[in-house]
């Protein structure tokens, strides 16, 4: 028996309409540590990894490892009935077939209540070590996607070279070529407008603007976002979500020829 | 449970032990089980006759013309293996226990993972002198050794098997049987006689028809001469006993009518291949093969079986075409032929009344419904899984990922 609350749907809707548009169909493997999903792409050169912690819930019950097979397109149709501000419970029985979903109005007298059918899906799970990035950057993900979206209009791919002080992406296309430098800064007020550089040594690797502009989606789940590269590793993109919960994107670089 | 499972394997054991030798390959070590040996250990059944001395060689394997494995003992000749071997080893997984006969703490036991079981058998080693002495355009009286030399020699196993004296007579020997000779000075001088070739092929079928089991028999010689099985009203009984009276060279021909319900084929002398079935008042159906092949159809089925076996497992097709043609202008298979022809004309005229049954059309209308019914299925879940895939999912499949990496390569799978 899974059951879980959550105080406010928003996040949760925010994070499935992120995932929807990478993966098709997953699985959200519950046990009592939280709920998890780590799902690829079609082509396998992307893979997107959540966790989200009990401590994100109240309360959090899971008395037996679960996992939901979920078709994310039909979850965000279901979970289109749910305004942001509502409550949300999810449950499911130990060897479910559907997944029940609840939303409670805080202000009116209004619970609506949905069950949305499971499949079973055959996933291969990876497993992902710790990873000592050569280049991590935190900058506000408004700025990241900003830079993506842009330069997309240049190429199709994106060069992100991390130097001591300064994080560069640049673009070079039919059309021309574009770049947008970022300094590290400090903002005292408003710290999640930082940028901040950790550096053991410069890196400089190529990654696919659609995918990035993909994972940008997420971008307003968190106000900043991590991004960590080291060569012949994925690019992890990271947005932080509350309670010590992620999401987490990773990319295989380009590697060979520029096209 | 144990005990149960080790008696089969242990029986085995004795049998080989008791009727042949059984030997491993080599001494490698027992309960290898962490990283399994680059050649592990197989099962032989080697001749009891065969000496210590007899070496498993590669020579070229007459029909097929590639290398393989004989053994060669210096004393009683030349043996093949045939393999034994289970269907579809990976669904019926098997592995050997050898155990010696009884059981006891100190004995030791060997288990051997491949389920096959290579079996040594005798083999004439006039088949791999064929090859050389068989060449294409004029022929000519050569010596032995020019003869030999003309066979290809992988490893140089067959060389070093000549510079044994015993099995070097024997080669000669077999080489006399099917070659004219000449004596030149001292030495004798072969070529190779296709009737002699012929004869001594045509006595091996015929041997082969005397001692192969009634299984074998049944199975590669009888089943080709099985007519169609007809249901015939009690009525019409007469005429059919009158029409087997009829067919070619049958005179002979007896329907064991018993009084009991059950002729097995075997009890009928003659008739073997029919099965007739009467019961004592021979009111109800009678099923009855449409025709019944005669003994001499059979001996000759059984002839032409044998020889055209022989020829397709040793011979190579260019020599044994030559030989068929020999074999069907020196024997007489016209009540076959004839029998044969009939036998065609029979099956077809069964098919066709099959065919016009309502029965099998309905299967084959039933057939094609399920395929229809298969690709309807596989068409509506290829549309459900495209209308449920998002925006994003559909505009990531056409980027451009060349040069970029699977993420299986970057992690591990977890088990």
């Amino acid at each position: 028996m899974l059951e879980a609350k959550l105080p406010e749907a928003a996040e949760f809707k925010k994070v499935i309409d992120a995932i929807k548009d990478l993966v098709q169909d997953c699985n959200f493997d519950c046990n009592d540590s939280g709920v998890a999903l780590q799902a690829m792409d079609n082509s396998h050169v992307a893979l997107v990894a959540m966790l989200l912690k009990a401590d994100s819930f109240d309360p959090f019950r899971c008395d037996r490892n679960i996992a939901l097979g979920v078709n994310l397109t039909s979850l965000t149709k279901v979970l289109r009935a749910a305004q942001n501000d509502d409550v949300l419970t999810i449950r499911a029985e130990d060897a479910p077939d559907v997944l029940n979903l609840v939303f409670e109005s805080k202000t009116a007298d209004r619970i609506s209540e949905y069950d949305l059918k499971l499949m079973d899906i055959d996933q291969e799970h990876l497993g992902i070590p710790e990873t000592d990035y050569a280049a991590t950057v935190t900058m506000p993900s408004a700025e990241f996607r900003r830079i993506t979206t842009d330069l997309i209009a240049m190429s199709e791919s994106v060069t992100i070279d991390v130097s001591k002080d300064a994080v560069k992406f640049s673009a070079t296309g039919d059309i021309g070529n574009g770049s947008v430098n970022l300094r590290a800064s400090t903002d005292v007020e408003k710290p999640e407008k930082s940028i901040t550089i950790e550096l053991t040594e410069p890196v400089a690797l190529t990654f696919s603007l659609k995918y990035l502009v993909n994972f940008c989606k997420a971008a307003s789940l968190s106000q900043t976002v991590k991004i960590a590269l080291s060569v012949e590793v994925p690019l992890l993109v990271e947005f932080g979500l509350s309670g010590g919960s992620y999401l987490r994107f990773y990319l295989a670089p380009k590697i060979g020829d520029d096209e | 449970m144990a005990r149960t499972r080790s008696t089969k394997p242990a029986a085995t054991g004795k049998t080989a032990s008791t009727d042949k030798t059984a030997t491993t390959t080599s001494a490698s070590s027992l309960y290898t089980l962490p990283d399994p040996p680059t050649n592990p250990p197989k099962l032989f059944i080697l001749p009891k006759s065969a000496t210590p001395e007899a070496r498993i060689i590669t020579l070229q394997n007459p029909r097929y013309s590639k290398p393989t494995r004989y053994l060669v003992c210096p004393s009683t000749g030349f043996y093949e293996f045939t393999k034994v071997t289970t269907p579809s080893p990976s669904a019926n997984p098997r592995s050997w226990l050898l155990t010696p006969p009884t059981l006891s703490p100190e004995s030791s036991s060997t288990t051997i993972q491949s389920p096959d079981l290579f079996l040594a058998t005798p083999f004439d080693p006039l088949f791999l002198l064929l090859p050389a002495l068989s060449t294409p355009g004029q022929r000519m009286f050569l010596s032995p050794d020019d003869h030999l030399d003309a066979l290809p020699n992988p490893d140089r196993h067959l060389s070093e098997i000549l510079t044994w004296e015993p099995t070097r007579k024997l080669i000669e020997q077999r080489m006399a049987v099917i070659c004219d000779t000449v004596e030149a000075g001292d030495e004798t001088m072969y070529r190779l006689n296709e009737q002699k070739l012929l004869s001594e092929i045509t006595s091996k079928a015929k041997k082969m028809a005397e001692f192969l089991s009634q299984s074998m028999d049944e199975k590669f010689v009888r089943k080709a001469l099985e007519a169609p099985v007809m249901g015939i009203k009690s009525a019409q009984a007469p005429p059919t006993e009158e029409s087997k009276e009829g067919t070619p060279a049958s005179g002979t021909t007896a329907t064991t009518d018993s009084q009991s319900t059950l002729v097995s084929s075997k009890d009928s002398q003659l008739s073997t291949a029919s099965t007739a079935i009467t019961t004592p008042d021979s009111e109800v159906e009678i099923i009855s093969s449409a025709i019944v092949a005669s003994p001499q159809v059979i001996s000759l089925q059984r002839l032409r079986v044998y020889f055209n076996f022989i020829c397709s497992s040793y011979i190579s097709p260019s020599i044994s075409s030559t030989l068929k043609t020999l074999f069907s202008s020196a024997n007489d298979f016209k009540p076959l032929d004839e029998y044969l022809d009939q036998l065609t004309k029979l099956k077809q005229e069964a098919a066709a009344s099959r065919s016009n049954d309502f029965a099998g059309k309905r299967t084959r209308d039933e057939e094609d419904d399920e395929k229809a019914e298969k690709k309807r299925k596989m068409e509506a879940e290829e549309k459900v899984k495209k209308a449920n895939q998002s925006r994003g999912v559909k505009k990531l499949a056409k980027v451009n990922t060349t040069g970029m990496k699977k993420m299986s390569e970057f992690f591990k799978k977890k088990v």
